[in-house]
């Protein structure tokens, strides 16, 4: 703890929320009424978020949650699932928890990511993937659309695959991480 | 981690099944030890089926043996339920389970008879097995000459319900094959390597032809102490809880140890060639031979009580086969071997380290992390002169304690690598603690005089682990004049 290297950050990219909330200004935030940031959550730049992909019909709701202490790395795209049900097409809201890491590149247009998630770099998870908590997500790996992670479950490759079970203090080094993570992510000022 | 009493050298690869993570190991407070996933005893605590997550009572996973996967391939079923029984049908009529049946009929009477001439006592499993296995060994006798042994010679021939090998045979392929290839449309046609290879011995080639397979259930474990079978992990009955009735974790006993070696940015980026791609996530640093660097270690307590941490460098073990070696060339390369590319320098004396305490897990801000690398790296200078514990006022400090922040103490130590060093600066290294068994008093926590005077009180304990530290790799300074240069071109 505390011995890993600050990340710093040019102070004017971000926009600093009252909560935390750390928002590149080089992403994409579309719909950001639609949008939830739980605190202390960051999006990095280049990411794209798609909170305009609503519902048809509803007026104002909630079409991306994320918890707190969440990151979204640079260049990922989150984008809410589709399907068309009884020949009506329409999005379907995602919620992801608190301490989910998403690295940089990858596409997410999961239904529902638990806490304590963590995803790697260059992934695909597929519409309507259910991740539960504590899980992880290889670098590189393909989640077919409806797919179902175990909780504690580590998956890796293309299609995505169970390996082994997490241990069982992947909850408490997941959360430490993720906290260290947002303390190490610094503002350089100009 | 090693909790074992002399650890092997850490440079060999089968050592890397005497360490584990912290986070992956347990401890019993009964035997007062760490224990590991290799060593604990299993039972399972439920299972769950891994697609949908259905938690299956235990009763029916024993009854059913197992789940289904289903596929395109032409089965309807009567009923929603009791998929397994329902394709059952279809298995008991296959070649390979009559196969199956028949080898089990010509076995059984034999097996029976075997054991009942071995007489009772036995327990029935392993009477089982030992039968089968007479057996088995004696239908092998029987076709190796000068092998069989006389009485047993007369088994009965197992006649095949099909004729397995053979063009023509069961799975055999041959002409049938070589044509469905021939007017193959796409690869997909083909049923892959990994659908037969784990089913059964005869799958159809045709991936279209494949039956639905039962997929293995996922479980929970409950996890006991080889030693003494107290529980050390215990799951919640909900199967995708992550919580635990019991988690008796290494984590919450053991300090955390992490290692850090400071080099400037600008040596990192040049070096970024020769280092291997993901050195930057795993913290990895490369180091050029012939150099001195210091490095941090930090220690964080999880205990509600100050420990007081020593520290020392493991001497490399000598296996009997270094020390002799009869040519000269070889005895030359043992001895380069014998010699360690690098010598570690830690602090001798002992050191605190504060108690955990609740309100620093809120208290999650600024202060808590990270904030002041800038200035141990200042502190401790960037690089490359020897300094061993000068405590003068006014120089720099690399060896001895660094920094005291909430429960973690930062160390700093030194390593001199040799000029002709390569390869992973690794070493072994004990670490042991003490600290006070009975409840924590509120007053002088932390106050390392407080701690000294205690000392002399009985029930002051010591517990002792190895712990492998890795600074990372050495890089021959040739190596990285070329990097260098490539970078620049
Ligand atoms: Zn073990
Ligand atoms: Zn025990």
């Amino acid at each position: 703890m505390g011995l890993q290297p600050p990340v710093y950050y040019i102070k004017s990219e971000y926009i600093e929320t009252d909560t935390g909330n750390k928002v590149s200004r080089r992403a994409t935030i579309a719909g950001p009424q639609n949008i939830i940031l739980g605190g202390k959550t960051i999006i990095a730049s280049g990411a794209i978020i798609r909170g305009d992909l609503r519902r048809t019909g509803t007026g104002h709701a909630v079409v991306i949650s994320l918890g707190r202490y969440c990151l979204i790395g640079e260049g990922c795209v989150v984008r809410p699932p589709y399907k068309t049900y009884r020949g009506n097409f329409n999005y379907y809201p995602m919620k992801i928890g608190d301490h989910v890491h998403i690295g940089a590149n990858s596409v997410v247009e999961a239904a529902t990511i638990g806490s304590h998630v963590e995803i790697g770099k260059n992934c695909i998870i597929g519409k309507f993937t259910i991740i539960k908590d504590c899980a992880k997500i290889a670098d590189n790996t393909v989640l077919m659309p409806n797919s179902v992670v175990p909780a504690l479950a580590y998956c890796f490759g293309s299609p995505g695959q169970f390996v082994e079970d997490l241990p069982e203090s992947t909850q408490e080094i997941v959360e430490s991480e993720t906290k260290a993570y947002y303390n190490r992510f610094q503002a350089l000022e100009s | 981690m090693s909790a074992a009493p002399v650890p092997p050298p850490p440079n060999l690869p089968s050592s890397s099944a005497s360490f584990h993570p912290l986070h992956t190991l347990y401890f019993c407070e009964e035997c007062d030890a760490v224990r590991c996933n290799r060593c604990v005893a299993i039972e399972v605590s439920g299972y769950y089926c891994p697609n949908c997550l259905f938690e299956v009572p235990s009763a029916s996973v024993r009854a059913e043996r197992n789940r289904w996967d289903s596929a395109e391939v032409g089965i309807t079923f009567e009923k929603p339920t009791g998929l397994a029984q329902q394709l059952q049908k279809f298995e008991d009529s296959a070649p390979e389970f009559l196969e199956f049946e028949r080898l089990k009929d010509f076995f059984e009477p034999l097996v029976r008879a075997t054991s009942s001439s071995h007489g009772p006592g036995n327990t029935s499993h392993s009477t089982h097995v030992n039968a089968l296995t007479t057996a088995a060994s004696s239908a092998l006798a029987r076709d190796i000459p000068g092998v069989s042994k006389g009485s047993k010679d007369d088994l009965p021939v197992y006649r095949a319900r099909v004729e397995v090998s053979g063009a023509s045979g069961l799975g055999a392929g041959g002409d049938g094959d070589a044509d469905i290839m021939r007017h193959l449309e796409s690869p997909a046609d083909v049923s892959g390597l990994e659908q037969r290879w784990l089913s059964s011995w005869a799958e159809p080639l045709h991936a279209r032809e494949l039956k639905p397979i039962r997929i293995p259930l996922h479980s929970r474990l409950t996890k006991r102490c080889p030693a003494c079978r107290h529980i050390l992990i215990k799951p919640e009955q909900k199967a995708q809880s992550v919580r635990y009735k019991i988690k008796l974790v290494a984590a919450n006993y053991l300090p955390a140890i992490s290692v850090n070696l400071p080099i400037s940015q600008t040596t990192r980026k040049s070096m970024s060639i020769a280092q291997k791609e993901d050195d930057g996530s795993t913290g990895k640093s490369t180091m050029i031979a012939g150099k001195t660097y210091p490095f941090q270690l930090s220690m964080t307590n999880p205990l509600y009580d100050p420990i007081q941490v020593r520290l020392a460098v493991q001497r490399q073990q000598l296996s009997a086969a270094d020390e002799v070696g009869p040519g000269s060339n070889v005895e030359a390369d043992n001895a380069k071997l014998r010699r360690p590319p690098f010598a570690v320098t830690l602090p001798s004396t002992a050191f605190s380290v504060a108690a955990f305490a609740e309100a620093w897990e809120y208290e999650d801000d600024e202060e808590m992390f990270g904030v002041d690398d800038d200035e141990l790296l200042v502190r401790t200078g960037n690089g490359a002169s020897p300094s061993k514990e000068r405590s003068a006022r006014g120089k720099v400090k690399t060896v001895g304690v660094l920094e005291k922040k909430a429960n973690t103490t930062v160390i700093g130590g030194e390593v001199v690598l040799s000029r002709d060093g390569r390869g992973d600066v690794k070493f072994n290294m004990l670490v042991s603690y003490t600290y006070r068994s009975d409840e924590p008093q509120d007053d002088n926590e932390g106050d390392p005089k407080a701690r000294s005077t205690a000392k002399a009180v009985p029930e002051m304990k010591t517990f002792s682990f190895y712990t492998v530290v890795n600074l990372g790799m050495i890089v021959p300074k040739e190596d990285l004049t070329s990097a260098a240069n490539a970078m620049e071109m």
